[in-house]
């Protein structure tokens, strides 16, 4: 079984304290589903993964990790 | 809370009140017609009209459709059972050789009220799961 974790909540309080809401709308999603992910109840699809990892000007693998157990 | 699981609040709320007043109403005025009670589902049909400016995003899509998928599985069950269900009642037990038109209408609506619960309650629950993009 794989778990991808994200460090979202880390990055967005790097970036200026940015709000679930501002993240939400620069990378085109709805906050509920910011929350999910921050919460580890959602896996994104590869295209919101690369939304988010450009909106922090990081890479995907900064972003997520991927556990493989 | 998004407009989905408003309707879906909507829909699994309804239902109940539905059974609630069907159950209720049964020793005053008999189960045929205390179905009537059931017209009150078509409050439903205004759903649509909540959260019409809201865009669903992947995850919303996603949950959306495993709950539409469970909701369509639930009413081939709900169709199977009222089904055999009118057989048994009007062959098997009544000893009749044919069954009214109108038990067939009874059945398309039970398949579209539990359709339509099921893919409501799935919503509230889905909302609230571990979900990963992809597996629908």
């Amino acid at each position: 079984m794989s778990e991808i974790t994200n460090c979202i909540r880390r990055l967005r309080f790097d970036h200026h304290e940015m709000t679930q809401e501002e993240l939400a709308r620069k990378v085109g999603c709805t906050r509920q589903t910011i929350i999910a992910l921050e919460a580890g109840k959602y896996t994104p699809s590869l295209a919101l993964a690369f939304h988010l990892a450009r909106a922090f000007g990081r890479t995907v693998e900064e972003v997520f990790t991927f556990h493989d157990a | 809370m998004n407009a989905e699981q408003k309707r879906a609040w909507l829909a699994v709320v309804s239902g109940i009140i539905c059974l609630i007043g069907y159950l209720i109403s049964i020793p005053f005025v008999g189960p045929q017609v205390a179905v009537a009670i059931f017209g009150l589902y078509g409050i439903n049909g205004i759903s649509g009209l909540i959260g019409r400016k809201e865009r669903p995003d992947e995850r919303d899509k996603i949950i959306a459709r495993q709950a539409t998928l469970g909701g369509f599985a639930a009413s081939y069950g709900a169709l199977w059972v009222g089904c055999m269900g009118g057989w048994l009642g009007a062959f098997a037990w009544k000893g009749q050789e044919q069954i009214s038109v109108h038990v067939l209408g009874a059945i398309a609506s039970l398949g579209f009220m539990v359709m339509w619960f099921v893919r409501g309650a799935a919503i509230l629950v889905l909302y609230r799961r571990r979900l990963e993009a992809g597996h629908v």
